[in-house]
């Protein structure tokens, strides 16, 4: 690929800020002056998907991979129209597959394959997709979620909860959680020295958070004890103990911090989090996870995810209906929550509406591409490979 | 009372003595607090106490892993039950003739299942003298027929003729699936006694009949 056009060049800056009109006309005038690459129909392609063009997106998806069979952009954009528009699903499963023969370390080609399978119901094939997915990166969440769905259907709810509650784990979403219940979403992940750290008690628990955040245990550890030691009673320093004991599996430890500070400060949003889910993560105490979680929900009622973890003790009590609306109000508060988005799918399923399940599941496919930046991603090293060819 | 067993059981974890924790366990057992309640009323106070002792400094790192896994022992001895009893109620389920839609058979028959009901699944394409043999072979009074299309809808009725014809006639049939949702008369229509909407209404439907049934003085 000789280097791209300035118009190329101006269209992926406004794609990239979100201004899909501009960049759609920059793309044309690109295409006007000569510069007719795959990447530019690509580019196209993905922007007529972010404006619900799917009729679009797929003629120049389709027009990229005539210029270049190997234009995996392309491939992404065509694949994600054909399941978008629906009623496809034939064509979307040679798409998925020709990406993952073009990138065959794509996880979410394989994941896609999967879901593709799923809706022109070759279920089999569509596990062993997702398993191929897991073979890749065992911390795929959106396969171990369609592995969830997938157990849903065979062997009913009380199999396939379990392996919702493990995606759900994978998923960065929870510890995101935990942070944005702390105060700390917008913090820096940051090296915490605790010998820089002031010897007061907002300090310490401030540099505390941090240091869980950037996965640092064991400074959280000492900067927590530093502060238990001057106030024992502290239920936000307990809260964030029964923390760092959830990140080490040590669910005894975490679940006597938690219930020692939810007894200090019965509605502390952090300590209720770390309850709910040593609950939840135990048999026999669905109930107790629910009753937690429904304190958290009032609590904290503005983030997605304390209502996706009601939902899913709600699951667990075949409470499938309420489940339902806990789902819906975690979709209403966060579109892009994919873990809701399969919960309410598996809602759904659980009431014979097999249309809505496959579109929740559709849009947590959108959703998940778009979080990970998955086209940005496949755009850069395609034109890079060009460069360089 | 239960303050003081609480506070044996926290000692009994500190102690890593096992043996006494679950002594103390048996003890408020045995002094009639229900299976369910034990884990409110002594295992979470113990655990909080365990939680103080730890913030205080009265027991350090070790003594406090040490005494989570004596809990983590004694956990399975307080846990609330998970299993529902069994209610007694047995219920014949099976997706009818020429019809081979599952999922929503399946997710009810675990559904029923989870809750206690002595589930009898048929799985798909089950014929009508099917569905009867099945209900004279358990003395089951309830069957769920699961169609997904209009033409294996309709053949529903033949399950009522065929239970007719065997003599069961207080069978409650009650029907599934997308067409009987789309059209609130087919049930009817097909001699069925109800419609189940989903996992959690076909819960609420067979307690109630089941229910009836019992009032009625058969056996579900």
């Amino acid at each position: 690929m000789a280097g791209r056009s300035p118009a190329v060049i101006a269209a992926e800056d406004l794609a990239r800020r979100g201004q899909v009109g501009a960049a759609v006309r920059a793309c044309h005038d690109a295409l006007a002056l000569g510069d007719r690459g795959a990447h530019v129909h690509a580019l196209l392609a993905s922007l007529m998907l972010d404006g619900d063009f799917y009729d679009e997106a797929i003629a120049e998806a389709t027009a990229a991979i005539e210029s270049d069979p190997d234009c995996s952009p392309a491939y992404l954009a065509l694949g994600l129209a054909y399941d978008r528009r629906g009623g496809m699903s034939d064509q979307s499963v040679l798409v998925w597959h020709e990406l993952a023969e073009v990138v065959p370390d794509l996880v979410t080609a394989h994941v896609q394959l999967g879901e593709a399978f799923s809706a022109a119901a070759f279920d089999e094939e569509a596990v062993g997709s997702w398993k191929r997915a897991l073979e890749l990166d065992p911390r795929e969440s959106r396969a171990t979620y369609n592995l969830a769905i997938a157990s849903l259907k065979r062997e009913g709810m009380a199999l396939a909860l379990p392996l919702f509650r493990q995606a759900g784990e994978l998923d960065p979403s929870q510890d995101e959680l935990f942070f944005a219940l702390l105060g700390l979403a917008d913090a820096p992940v940051i090296a915490v020295d605790p010998a820089r750290v002031k010897p007061t008690r907002e300090a310490r628990l401030g540099a505390a958070g941090l240091a869980l955040k950037a996965d640092d245990i064991f400074t959280a550890a000492e900067l927590v004890r530093s502060a238990l030691d001057t106030q024992p009673d502290d239920a936000e320093a307990l809260a964030l103990a029964a923390y760092a004991y959830l990140k080490q599996e040590a669910a005894n430890e975490a679940m006597a911090c938690a219930l020692r500070a939810v007894s200090l400060q019965p509605d502390l949003a952090t300590a209720l989090y770390c309850l709910g889910v040593v609950y939840a993560r135990r048999t026999g105490l669905n109930r107790h996870a629910a009753r937690v979680f429904i304190a958290l929900a009032k609590k904290a009622p503005a983030h997605a995810l304390v209502h996706v973890l009601l939902a899913e003790s709600l699951l667990a009590l075949q409470r499938y209906e309420q489940a339902g609306r806990a789902y819906r109000t975690a979709v209403r508060l966060d579109p892009a929550c994919v873990r809701a988005r399969f919960g309410l799918a598996a809602t759904y399923l659980t009431e014979g509406r097999h249309a809505e399940a496959s579109w929740e599941i559709r849009r947590a496919a959108y959703y998940d591409t778009k979080r990970q930046g998955l086209f940005w991603k496949l755009y850069e090293e395609y034109v890079a490979a060009g460069e360089e060819a | 009372m239960a303050a003081e067993a609480a506070a044996q059981l926290y000692q009994a974890f500190v102690d890593q003595d096992p043996a006494e924790a679950i002594q103390v366990v048996e003890r408020v057992r045995a002094s009639g607090v229900a299976q369910d309640a034990l884990f409110d009323l002594l295992y979470a106070p113990a655990m909080g106490l365990l939680g103080g002792a730890w913030a205080s400094g009265a027991i350090d790192e070790m003594a406090f892993t040490q005494a989570a896994v004596v809990a983590e022992q004694v956990g399975s001895f307080v846990m609330p039950s998970a299993a529902r009893r069994d209610t007694g109620v047995t219920v014949v389920l099976g997706t009818v003739h020429r019809d081979h839609h599952s999922i929503g058979r399946t997710i009810v028959a675990a559904t029923l299942k989870e809750a206690g009901y002595r589930v009898n699944d048929l799985g798909v394409d089950v014929r009508p003298s099917d569905f009867a043999e099945r209900v004279q072979e358990t003395g089951a009074r309830i069957v769920i027929a699961f169609a997904e299309t209009m033409r294996t809808a309709r053949s529903v009725s033949s399950i009522r003729d065929v239970l007719r014809a065997e003599g069961i006639d207080d069978a409650v049939v009650l029907v599934s699936g997308g067409p009987f949702i789309a059209d609130t008369g087919l049930a009817r229509e097909v001699g069925a006694n109800g419609v189940i909407g989903g996992a959690e209404a076909a819960l609420r439907i067979m307690a109630r009949v089941a229910r009836d049934l019992a009032s009625a003085g058969g056996e579900a």
